[in-house]
């Protein structure tokens, strides 16, 4: 999994690195830190005890390499590996249902995760996953109602020594009526992101590598499907550098991009964003919500024939148009790129969140301005609003402060 | 050696209401491998054994012992080069006809012309006591290594020379030992008789009311004996500890309950026989699980379904259960568990209609087969409706209203009890 990062700019000796935070309930990774450059003099490049400033230890095999490098060159790991919510493995040794009670038997727990006395499931490692890579951070939540988590999550970050990061994420929430939707979105989550992160590495056009991470995504899931049909999901992914931000959907999960100017909260009526050439740095004072839902809801909204509220109410407010799965495969994501001047947010996230807050300003006004600098506190507070109000849906938000920065 | 795996499909709604304690799932099970034509299987061996009823009455009419012998012969000639075989003739007691010391024989174009010469010289004289039989085919089958062993059993009356008691010890001897499929030539001899048998040595029972089709019949069982490739296939059940199997029934493609047949190795752990199988074999089964009540959100594992051979797990498929309080999900009624549950109880009111119209007790049998009668339009089981139409008179198919026919011919009341428990598939619809 994620080892630790190479150290940044605007490190001093002794600091703690940004550390992938991976493990329910917090904490580090045992053993998967990367420890800072011995006496680090920023940006020099000089050499103390025969070992240059800019070297750290491989988290795999512990060999030297390069902070800028991406891949250990002894090992071939990948030093800046995406993170996903599928949390730890091993997770549980004992049944916590059957150790409440001092009378049960005690057994074991099979591999799939079921106490083999009382067959009750064990709490899933993907029940409540925060995952927080200093850039951007996000955190993946089951909700009051659901039995299992079946969002996912993966983030990424593309570094290079002369640009500022690019920061990926991908989000995708399981269709409950296919079969293994948890499975569905993990699969796709994982596969997109891999390509996401190539794509930015080589500094590829972010428009062509969301479709290609799209495909790969799809593709993955026709490898999951099986006689009993096709897992399937939805789809949100946005990579996010210094001037714009690139998204790609399928369904109703959404994107927005939440405004940190004064005000903020006023609803948008912005320049469209196809109009605007890309690179072109506009001001941007209005939170607003870059996605189009593919569903009946606002198919209708589009019509006219229903407001936003009445079609968020009516029977088909789920019932989504498209999605990612093998039984359909003549798919068209959607894809664009947004110029964007902040500061602000990008926020991902699932339905479980929107739904109890649907409107960008909402969300900028409770997201912000702790998410500009801390943007997993401000995931966890938006996810603990929709627990609190319900929680009838699995939530799952990404928050990636704008512009993309090393902390 | 390689053993074929297996696919366990589990089709059922998982969600229960608050409280809700039963949960019931059916499950496909779906044998590996495509049916290869003539294929060496690559198992412990087979053996076959051919019995049949020399009995005075099959001599009345002569074409009965005639067509027996030709039938023999024609299942003879399908048995593959290689599989061990034997042809026993059955009276009141029973005798080898070929090998006639009582082992077995090696499948060979020598061996088969043997078999038919001495098969041939079969005669009808004597009377009837299957239970003797069946000992003396158990007998005959041990002097064999092979693991896949199965026979066909053939008789036109009733078990005159033998008691209920004699039978049924003889048929537990054999449980577990040998499958056996059951054929009744003519209309003097009785369902129940051969369907104890039947059952109890998971194989099928059918009548065949004329003599002349005796050798397509045998024919066609010996050849689905030959495409078998694995003996000895249990249905593992796992339960939580709390939990109660309520039933394990085979559904398609015939109905059998199999929940006294449970080899409990634990309180949570059964097998159910499910004798052998082919490449690419298909069969359904339906469980009914009760377990403790979870709380909303909480999922469990109300069952484990697997195929085991040999102690090895060669497939798995989950039941589980999981709590809501959304009532749009809990109440979702799985079609296919109800189209199986309507199929089980289609059987079981032609049975029980039969039976009451046996004893004379005309309103029951009335009101039993115009159950049937509804049942059997309502899943589309056509084959049973036709054989129902032959016992009964349809007034109105809806509502089951029928009047039962005055004059009924032997074979048509055998041929609808025998096939009763024929179902039709329904295959799991993707949403």
């Amino acid at each position: 999994m994620s080892g630790g990062y190479p150290a940044g700019e605007g490190f001093a000796e002794g600091d703690p690195l940004p550390l992938a935070d991976a493990a329910p309930g917090g904490g580090v990774s045992p053993g998967l830190e990367a420890r800072p450059p011995a006496q680090a003099t920023l940006g020099t490049g000089g050499h103390m005890d025969g070992r240059s400033t800019e070297d750290v230890e491989c988290s795999s095999c512990g060999a030297l390499v390069g902070v800028w490098d991406r891949y250990c060159e002894n090992c071939g790991t990948d030093l800046a590996p995406p993170v996903d919510s599928a949390g730890t493995p091993g997770y549980l040794t004992e049944c916590p249902v059957c150790s409440a009670d001092p009378e049960a038997p005690q057994g074991g727990i099979t591999a799939d995760g079921y106490c083999e006395v009382c067959g009750h499931k064990m709490p899933s490692d993907r029940d409540h996953v925060p995952v927080n890579l200093g850039v951007l951070a996000g955190l993946s939540d089951r909700g009051q109602r659901h039995a299992r988590n079946e969002d996912a999550m993966a983030l990424a970050i593309s570094r290079s020594r002369e640009k500022p990061p690019v920061a990926i994420a991908v989000v995708c929430d399981g269709v409950s009526t296919s079969p293994r939707p948890d499975e569905a979105s993990l699969c796709a989550a994982r596969a997109a992101v891999r390509v996401l992160l190539t794509g930015a590495r080589m500094e590829d056009d972010p428009e062509q590598t969301s479709r290609a991470a799209v495909a790969a995504a799809f593709a993955a899931l026709e490898q999951v499907a099986g006689p009993d049909g096709a897992p399937a999901c939805t789809y949100a992914s946005a990579v996010v550098d210094a001037d714009s931000v690139t998204v790609c959907w399928l369904g109703d999960s959404r994107v927005y991009w939440l405004a940190a100017a004064a005000d903020a909260a006023q609803p948008a009526v912005a320049p469209d964003a196809t109009t605007r050439p890309v690179g072109a740095a506009q001001e941007w004072p209005v939170s607003k919500c870059l996605t189009k839902d593919d569903s009946l809801a606002a198919e209708l909204v589009a019509t006219g024939l229903l407001s936003e509220e009445e079609a968020m109410a009516s029977p088909q407010a789920h019932v989504i148009t498209q999605w990612l799965g093998a039984d359909f495969p003549d798919y068209h994501p959607h894809v664009q790129r947004i110029g964007l001047s902040g500061p602000g947010a990008v926020l991902l996230c699932t339905d479980g969140l929107w739904n109890y807050r649907p409107e960008a300003g909402d969300l900028a006004a409770l997201a912000l301005p702790a998410g500009l600098t801390s943007p997993l506190d401000a995931a966890t507070q938006l996810v603990k609003i929709a627990n609190d109000e319900g929680g009838r849906d699995n939530i799952t938000a990404v928050l990636v402060p704008f512009p993309p920065s090393t902390p | 050696m390689s053993q074929p795996g297996f696919t366990v499909d589990v089709d059922h709604n998982q969600y229960l209401p608050d409280g809700g304690r039963d949960v019931s799932a059916i499950a496909t099970v779906v044998s590996d491998g495509a049916p290869a034509a003539g294929a060496v299987a690559d198992n412990g061996g087979s053996a076959e054994i051919i019995i049949v009823d020399c009995s005075g009455s099959m001599d009345v009419p002569h074409s009965k012992i005639a067509q027996a012998r030709a039938a023999t012969a024609a299942a003879v000639d399908v048995v593959r080069d290689g599989v061990h075989f034997a042809v026993i003739a059955g009276t009141s007691f029973a005798r080898p006809v070929y090998p006639p010391d009582g082992t077995m024989a090696v499948a060979s174009p020598q061996a088969r012309a043997e078999a038919r010469q001495a098969v041939n010289g079969l005669r009808a004289g004597g009377g009837t006591a299957i239970g003797k039989w069946l000992q003396l085919a158990s007998q005959v089958l041990r002097t064999s290594p092979a693991t896949l062993r199965h026979a066909i059993l053939l008789t036109d009356g009733r078990n005159q020379h033998e008691t209920p008691a004699e039978l049924a010890t003889a048929i537990s001897m054999c449980n577990g030992f040998f499958t056996c499929d059951c054929r009744g030539v003519g209309t003097d001899w009785e369902v129940s008789e051969l369907r104890k048998i039947s059952s109890a040595l998971l194989g099928s029972v059918d009548i065949v009311p004329d003599p002349a089709g005796l050798a397509a019949d045998f024919e066609a069982m010996m050849r689905n004996a030959m495409s078998k490739q694995v003996a000895d296939v249990a249905l593992r059940v796992w339960t939580p500890q709390q939990a109660e199997v309520r039933f394990v029934k085979q559904v398609a493609p015939t109905v059998e309950d199999l929940t006294a047949r449970r080899v409990t190795s634990s309180a949570q752990l059964g097998d159910y026989p499910t004798g052998a199988w082919g490449p690419g074999e298909s069969r359904d089964y339906h469980v009914g699980i009760r377990v403790q009540a979870g709380s909303v959100g909480q999922e469990m594992l109300a069952a484990r379904i697997s195929l085991v051979v040999n102690s090895q797990v060669l497939g798995q498929g989950l039941v589980r259960a999981t709590w809501t309080d959304d009532e749009a999900l809990s109440t979702r009624i799985n079609s296919r568990v109800a189209h199986y549950t309507g199929q089980a109880e289609l059987a079981s009111a032609i049975q029980e209609g039969l039976e009451a119209r046996k004893q004379g007790d005309e309103e029951t049998a009335t009101a039993r087969l115009g159950r049937a009668v509804v049942l059997a339009k309502e899943s589309g089981n056509e084959d049973t409706a036709k054989l129902l139409a032959k016992v009964v008179d349809v007034v109105d198919e809806a509502t089951g209203t029928v009047r039962l026919k005055k004059k009924v011919d032997d074979a048509d009341e055998m041929a609808l009890d025998t096939r009763s428990t024929k179902t039709v598939r329904v295959r799991k619809e993707h949403v």
